[in-house]
């Protein structure tokens, strides 16, 4: 669709500026591009070997999905996956005897992963940033900053803890503790989505490892991803 | 057959005269002299490294993009008109496998190909951090425009420029590129010592030192985003608060507009600002027809 325009705008005598014009009209488009491109053309060409290379490599099968995992809010089965995943590859490292849960965003699934199989490229479109696993000790002072994190995001994915009724509670239980580990990302942690909270960090642990790795390492070795639609996250 | 169907003029200063209708329309055959006083400006955003067409089962965009195709379709206009610039808005990388794989190095020798005249940084073009953003640029050819943000002792000093002026037919246009606030976006780590400066302030400046150059066109490359619910600086919050902005080209919210949209700046004037989605499904088309001030006898200065 064409839409045509005159803008008339004016050069007043005795401006400093040199342009001499009087009149501007414009028309535009939005140009749809669609359809097949001709067989020799030379963008293909300049593409061809780095997707060959990237094709072998994305296509190989890593694990199978029995159902559809997507994400939501407050949770979803893609949550649940993605923050277990983080949470079961980073836990072990995690070496004091403090509460531990893993807190992702939403915003950070960047694709669903499809019933059949799934392939090294799905796991690359659901987590295309080289987002670094990272571990924060924050007092629990904290953990009502993070409650009304929550409670304004609507959830993200959580692992480790729920939220009932507005409220973190840890799957296992501690007394009186007083700091604990979020195993997070290094986007979340630098400021991303302003989770404000960790810059109350005291102490941070650096994984060295890329969110994306520790998800492809956790789902070859579940073979048959684990579909847990369970909504983690209540108000 | 291509569709016209909005005609409309806007005075934006009584007695100022018209470009004529006529010489708006595509197909009719002009002369030189008139085609050189046309622009066509084609821009994307938000490309995100998609340089395949989304596969034919994709459940929005199926078949749709495709860099491959972005070029035929971009040479074909070069063909058709005389003066053409190609501009993009940021948010080049990240988005497919191909930018985890090269890290942008295709992305900057495609566009190369592609004849990009000028593009601005998104917040996703520092994803691979500084070095790695120094390192893909090596492959282009082609200026990144940015003027709010300070590169000193980062990387990324002197790869950048505010502004670029280029001569086109018998017009004088005028570029600079302006970005989004990182903190928040972007890893700390990714931008360093980065430092942010007001986007409005330094557009207003930036404009009115184009306009000092002479330029006849103004145009930012922005990557805002288009409007927000909140105070966060937009496009049209741009749009409203410069002046000697004649057109915005505008990137970071993915927002499919029909069509340019129009404002007014600071001095009532109008503003154009366009954006395209993402994923270079779409590409912008806007062709600028300039008039000129006919000279009159008492304005030759010299005579031969």
């Amino acid at each position: 669709m064409i839409h045509k325009y005159l803008i008339v705008f004016f050069i007043g005598a005795g401006l400093l500026a040199c342009s001499s014009v009087t009149g501007i009209g414009f028309e535009a488009e939005q140009i749809a591009v669609t359809g097949a491109n001709s067989s020799d053309n030379v963008i293909d060409s300049l593409i061809r070997p780095y997707k060959v290379k990237m094709d072998a490599k994305m296509d190989s099968t890593i694990a199978i999905a029995d159902q559809d995992f997507t994400k939501g809010r407050p949770g979803g089965a893609l949550n649940n996956w993605a923050a277990d995943a983080i949470y079961n590859q980073v836990e072990q490292s995690i070496k004091d005897q403090l509460p531990k849960l893993c807190l992702l965003n939403v915003g950070g699934l960047r694709n669903p992963i499809n019933k059949g199989n799934v392939s090294l490229g799905d796991i690359f479109k659901l987590m295309p940033f080289d987002n670094e696993v990272v571990a924060v000790k924050l007092p629990m002072s904290t953990i009502e900053e993070i409650e009304a994190y929550f409670k304004k995001s609507g959830g993200e994915p959580i692992s480790g803890a729920m939220v009932k009724a507005g409220k973190i509670r840890f799957v296992e239980d501690y007394i009186n503790p007083r700091f604990f580990w979020v195993i997070t990302s290094d986007y979340l942690l630098g400021g991303g989505d302003h989770m404000d909270f960790f810059t109350k960090g005291i102490e941070i642990q650096n994984t060295g490892l890329l969110m994306r790795d520790l998800m492809l390492k956790e789902a070859s070795e579940q073979g048959r991803l684990i579909w847990d639609n369970e909504i983690r996250i209540s108000f | 057959m291509k569709r016209r169907d909005f005609v409309r003029t806007t005075a934006l200063i009584s007695g100022c005269s018209l470009v004529a209708p006529s010489v708006l329309s595509r197909d009719v055959g002009r002369s030189k002299s008139v085609k050189s006083n046309r622009l066509t400006i084609l821009h994307t955003n938000d490309t995100h490294s998609n340089i395949d067409p989304f596969p034919m089962n994709h459940a929005k965009y199926p078949g749709k993009g495709g860099v491959a195709r972005r070029y035929e379709l971009i040479q074909k206009i070069r063909t058709e008109e005389e003066n053409v610039l190609l501009l993009d808005a940021g948010d080049i990388f990240q988005g497919t496998p191909y930018f985890n794989l090269y890290g942008g190095v295709l992305e900057m020798k495609l566009m190369s190909k592609l004849g990009y005249d000028a593009v601005t940084m998104g917040n996703h073009d520092f994803d691979g951090g500084m070095d790695g953003f120094v390192k893909a640029v090596e492959y282009a050819n082609f200026p990144f425009l940015c003027s709010n943000y300070g590169f000193s002792n980062t990387p990324i000093d002197g790869i950048t420029r505010e502004h670029l002026i280029l001569e086109k037919g018998n017009m004088k246009v005028g570029i600079f590129g302006i970005g989004v606030e990182l903190n928040g976006l972007v890893p700390k780590v990714k931008f360093g010592e980065t430092k942010y400066f007001d986007p409005i302030e330094i557009a207003n400046d930036q404009a009115q030192q184009l306009k000092e150059k002479g330029c006849d066109l103004i145009i930012c490359l922005s990557h805002l985003g288009y409007a927000y619910d909140d105070d966060q600086v937009s496009d049209l919050v741009l749009a409203r608060r410069t002046k000697n902005i004649h057109l915005i080209i505008g990137g970071h919210t993915h927002t499919f507009l029909e069509r340019p949209v129009e404002e007014k700046n600071m001095a009532g004037e109008t503003v154009l600002i366009n954006q395209v989605g993402w994923a270079g499904i779409n590409v912008g088309r806007i062709d600028f027809e300039f008039e000129f001030k006919k000279f009159e006898k008492k304005d030759v200065l010299f005579v031969q």
